[in-house]
């Protein structure tokens, strides 16, 4: 009885003990181009990270360059060799460098972001940018037809403009066709690239030619390109559809909704598993719908406008979407589909 | 003699080291404004720079791009010609560079390497000709021609990596890589310390024999003197202005080249974040001698790479070292003001 109880008791200690192994180790956040402050991906980053510093209790550092480009690979080498034991890259550009250093630094974790790289060390995170396109759509597809909305006319007709026509983009769109084919299969999508993420003024000539052929809601996928495309939706009384963030203010009641990518919950989520010792190397950390790390903005200007009803549609295609019921196409792994050449 | 020699030398060391200081000195008020300790910092920043041997390599690497730069601007001002349009050479010379570097056939091996350098420097000197053109035929102000083909380079390169040279295997606008064979030997591995530093090197010592020992050289610089003396002395002054304006072109085109091939292995958004300026400072910093700029472009990586990783130790924010690089700059140039200044009081 006596050696069962102190067994039992040893047990517990291991248990209690566990948290010992967990990492404490200093952690980096490499600020990607753009820098803090751009009111979007950094510092929608950098506040999940603050987040879960606090949370974790850990020690980390925010660190940004002028020349993040060219100084990526001597920033990650010389974290690692300060010891550092986690290392995040917001910067697309560092995954090639990341992925070829990573195997020098065993002792270090490493994370880059929207791509996948291999190695026992790195985590690669992918967002279901899919899964909350395809929300967007299914609420486009229902307020396209219903005339009691102000400046939405009867054709079941609306756009999306991406910046380039690449994987990346129309995992996108995709998603959105696909949504929007849920509720009304005859939809008609209308589909245009801007051909840059950086041309505000092709953005709204697009936006605006779009809406006159009859769209009158246009998602874009299109940096800041999109940004002309929400102000043509403003000036002609029609709508946009927002993307990475939620851009629902840029103007108020003429911003349908946005299709937010919460970066923010990714870092955080990261930073918790990396404090435990559950840092997952070597895979890919998928944050869609069913992980928070996707979906739409709260619609705080729009959802008045919005007959609940659509709503409650859109919550339960997310419901069917985070079940397995509705598996979303995604361009980046699957190819393009039937619906969308 | 050896004593007007003496008197030169630390005159130049005192006009390089000055703004250093200047700047040192307002970095460290407000450094105290906000409550950090300015020698710590100072010594943090000097350890990052050149506190090893890795370190070392860090900051040279940092000053790479900015040998070409400088170099490429010096060789201009001292003919007097305000070209401000390195920067737009360094992008478009480097996109070139590139793009013989992944769409040549990777059968040719390292024969890629010398190809995408050229390619780099004949689309530089053809970047800046035009404004050399128009400056020598047509009296069309370089400043401002420079200036516009900047921003002409900035969103070519931006529309071509978009369009016809985007990496089919990726959603970010990239160009594909450039073959492992085009790639610049690293020298201190696994710094990022490349080839391409010897290059800038060998390229700065070229323009500073071609000052010094070449009777186009000579008159370059005459031209840079006075323009009236020149042509009286039958130099051909639009020749020459077209002539550095071809050779800063080919500098800078080599420049986006090696940073091309030695450290980025592909074009994205990014490629420079302004080295064609910063390059500019250094060049007046160290008043288009070729000792002066290594010098110069050598603290100026030193800045931009410590001023990085020191955020992995400090709470210092990446806007000092900008501050610091601003004074700088400043200051470098209200030194090439001054001397002049007083050379006109003493006429008066």
């Amino acid at each position: 009885m006596q050696f069962t109880k102190k067994l039992a008791a040893t047990a517990l200690a291991t248990v209690l003990a566990l948290p010992a192994f967990a990492n404490d180790a200093p952690v980096a956040l490499i600020i990607a181009q753009g820098g803090l402050g751009d009111g979007s991906w950094n510092d929608t980053a950098n506040a999940g990270f603050t987040a879960g510093l606090a949370k974790t209790g850990l020690e980390g550092r925010a660190i940004e360059s002028n020349d993040v480009t060219a100084q990526g690979e001597e920033i990650m080498r010389r974290a690692a060799d300060a010891g550092f034991g986690l290392v995040i890259s917001l910067e697309w550009i560092h995954g090639e460098a990341m992925q070829k250093l990573a195997p020098d630094y065993p002792d270090t974790d490493w994370v880059i972001m929207n791509q996948t790289r291999e190695g026992a060390n790195i985590a690669s995170v992918v967002f279901g940018e899919h899964e909350g396109s395809y929300l967007a759509g299914a609420l486009a597809a229902q307020v396209t037809t219903d005339t009691s909305i102000p400046g939405i006319n009867a054709d079941p007709v609306i756009g999306v403009i991406g910046a380039v026509k690449a994987p990346g983009i129309d995992k996108f769109i995709a998603g959105y066709i696909e949504g929007a084919k849920a509720i009304n299969p005859d939809i008609t999508v209308k589909v245009a690239y801007a051909e840059s993420f950086g041309d505000p003024a092709k953005g709204e000539q697009m936006a605006k030619s779009m809406f006159d052929e009859g769209a009158d809601i246009i998602y874009h996928v299109a940096g800041g390109t999109g940004i002309g495309i929400i102000k043509a939706a403003k000036d002609s009384g029609h709508y946009a559809i927002g993307v990475d963030t939620d851009q629902d203010a840029m103007a108020p009641g003429h911003v349908l909704t946005s299709m937010v990518k919460r970066v923010d919950v990714a870092v955080e989520q990261i930073l918790t598993d990396y404090k435990d010792d559950k840092f997952p190397g070597g895979t890919v950390m998928q944050f869609g719908l069913a992980q928070d790390g996707v979906g739409l903005s709260p619609m705080t200007y729009t959802k008045d406008l919005i007959p609940p009803a659509y709503l409650e549609k859109v919550a339960a295609l997310k419901a069917d979407i985070i079940d397995g019921k509705i598996k979303v196409w995604d361009v980046s792994t699957q190819g393009y589909p039937d619906f969308f050449k | 003699m050896a004593d007007v020699r003496f008197g030169k030398l630390a005159e130049s060391v005192v006009s390089l080291a000055l703004p250093f200081v200047v700047a040192a000195l307002v970095a460290g008020v407000l450094l105290l404004a906000i409550g950090e300790n300015p020698l710590a910092i100072f010594g943090l920043m000097a350890e990052e720079s050149f506190g090893s041997a890795r370190r070392i390599a860090s900051t040279l690497s940092a000053a790479t791009p900015l040998l070409f730069t400088a170099t490429a601007t010096a060789i201009c001002f001292r003919s007097g010609v305000f070209n401000v349009g390195v920067e737009g050479a360094f992008l478009t010379g480097g996109l070139a560079a590139i793009f013989v570097g992944y769409a040549a056939p990777a059968s040719l091996g390292v024969v890629l390497i010398p190809l995408a350098m050229l390619a780099g420097a004949v689309v530089g000197a053809i970047w800046l000709w035009f404004p050399g053109w128009l400056l020598a035929r047509w009296q069309v102000d370089e400043v401002v021609s420079t200036l516009m083909l900047n921003f002409i380079a900035a969103a070519l390169t931006g529309y071509l990596i978009n369009g016809p040279m985007l990496s089919p295997a990726s959603g970010n606008n990239v160009t594909p890589p450039i073959h492992d064979a085009a790639e610049l030997v690293r020298l201190m591995p696994p710094s990022t310390l490349h080839a391409g530093f010897l290059i800038g090197l060998l390229v700065l010592t070229l323009y500073g024999l071609w000052c010094r020992y070449t009777p186009a050289g000579f008159e370059a610089a005459l031209v840079g003197l006075n323009r009236r003396f020149s042509r009286a002395m039958g130099i051909s002054v639009g020749g020459t202005v077209i002539a550095v304006m071809v050779l800063s072109g080919v500098i800078a085109g080599l420049g986006g080249a090696s940073h091309g091939l030695g450290q980025l292995y592909r074009f994205s958004d990014g490629f420079s974040p302004g080295y064609g300026f910063t390059g500019m400072a250094v060049a007046l910093l160290g008043r288009n001698n070729p000792l002066g700029m290594l010098i110069g472009a050598v603290f100026f990586g030193a800045l931009a790479s410590a001023g990085t990783t020191i955020q992995l130790f400090s709470n210092i924010p990446l806007d000092l070292v900008d501050i610091i690089q601003g004074l700088v700059m400043i200051f470098a140039v209200m030194q090439i003001a001054l001397p002049r200044l007083r050379k006109g009081a003493a006429h008066v």
